[in-house]
């Protein structure tokens, strides 16, 4: 089979002044004012007033002494266990006594809730625009013509996406338009973002975000959980514990650490 | 896998963990752009790009681990009083495997980007 012959297109060595460069120059900068942009667009957190947040909290302080009862002592252990479990069953901590056996908040109701979608809603919203803009100020100005060689080859059907304006059958594949310029700019800008804009930024791992940010919101606190089931299921966990300590045969452990 | 009895006598803090996992994430994606621009340069097609980032990035790892990872690992062996293996870096990661090779997919993006661009740029 006869090798295929490479392909190579003389270019204006000037095309990289004008068109790859500012391209670049205008991702990064895009980058670094949504970062700000959200920033400054975040909502202060909402204030609880005090009995919300009690039992929001006695629930978290069930769910410790559960995970860590460990590091107790035996004593410590069953006078928290005893006082939680009189405290979960009596609904001392609950926020509407009155409302003790009547189904939860519907979340669309509950002002709660509703601020936390929205703050996530906003997030998205400010990925989505300065991306669709930065797309189709290039398709405007930057098409109809190839910019450079990808250095590794890839296959045909990528054509019709990476070499939008340009109609062509027999070119290789490795030519690329600015349009997949601004592709590979999303992914590999993410890293340098980072750098710029330090750890947790808001202007990479966009996918990352988006996908995390569903699943964790309202597993304990959402209101459209009972809190008083809650605490009779964390009253349960509690009593079933068989407790053992860290600190039994500490003594032997520390003789056996020594090198004498 | 460590019983829970021991786990919990030496806890295995995830702000740790995340903590290393970040540093090693931060060196693997600095050390891509840097191997995307010599292998732009050095004007590198397909294959051999790619060995050639593989090739640097275990190398990199591998020395992070001689200068970091070991003289600590070996001095918490010591003090146990038994001997570990060679290669251990349970104190400070979770999985052997995520330290030598999961920091090569976060690079490559990098790596690609500034590849592409340098070869551009040079190869004219």
């Amino acid at each position: 089979m006869a090798q295929v012959p490479v392909q190579t297109i003389h270019r204006d060595p000037q095309l990289f002044y004008w068109i790859l460069l500012p391209i670049t120059v205008v991702m990064v900068l895009t980058g670094v004012l949504r970062h700000y942009a959200s920033v400054l667009l975040q909502t202060a957190p909402k204030r609880l007033d005090q009995k919300a947040l009690r039992e929001q909290r006695s629930l978290l302080h069930g769910m410790s002494v559960r995970g860590n009862f460990h590091a107790l002592s035996r004593s410590s252990f069953v006078a928290r266990r005893e006082a939680l479990t009189t405290a979960y069953q009596s609904g001392a901590y609950l926020k509407d006594p009155e409302r003790r056996g009547q189904p939860p908040a519907n979340p669309m109701s509950d002002p709660d809730g509703m601020s936390g979608m929205m703050g996530m809603m906003k997030n998205q919203m400010a990925m989505i625009i300065p991306n669709t803009l930065i797309m189709s100020w290039i398709n405007a100005f930057f098409s109809g013509y190839v910019i450079m060689k990808l250095p590794f080859p890839l296959t045909i059907k990528f054509k019709s996406m990476l070499q939008a304006g340009v109609a062509t059958k027999d070119m290789d594949p490795r030519w690329m338009s600015s349009i997949s310029w601004y592709f590979l700019c999303i992914f590999g800008l993410q890293s340098v973002f980072n750098f710029l804009l330090g750890d947790n930024n808001a202007a990479s791992q966009m996918a990352q975000q988006m996908g995390q940010m569903g699943p964790q919101a309202g597993q304990m606190f959402g209101p459209g959980q009972d809190p008083d089931k809650q605490f009779l299921a964390e009253a349960e966990n509690l009593a079933v514990i068989e407790h053992y300590s860290v600190l039994d045969g500490v003594e032997q452990r520390l003789l056996e650490g020594i090198n004498i | 896998m460590p019983s829970e009895q021991e786990l919990q006598i030496s806890p295995l803090v995830p702000e740790s963990i995340q903590h290393n996992s970040k540093t090693l994430y931060n060196l693997q994606s600095l050390t891509a752009s840097l191997f995307g621009i010599s292998a732009g340069i050095l004007g590198l097609e397909s294959y051999s790009g790619f060995l050639f980032y593989i090739v640097f990035s275990l190398l990199t790892v591998f020395l992070l681990y001689v200068v970091r990872v070991a003289p600590a690992s070996s001095s918490v062996a010591l003090s146990k009083g038994g001997a570990s293996k060679p290669l251990d870096t349970s104190s400070y990661f979770r999985t052997p495997f995520e330290f030598w090779a999961g920091g090569l997919m976060n690079g490559l993006a990098g790596f690609i980007l500034t590849w592409t661009l340098f070869y551009g740029l040079v190869r004219a």
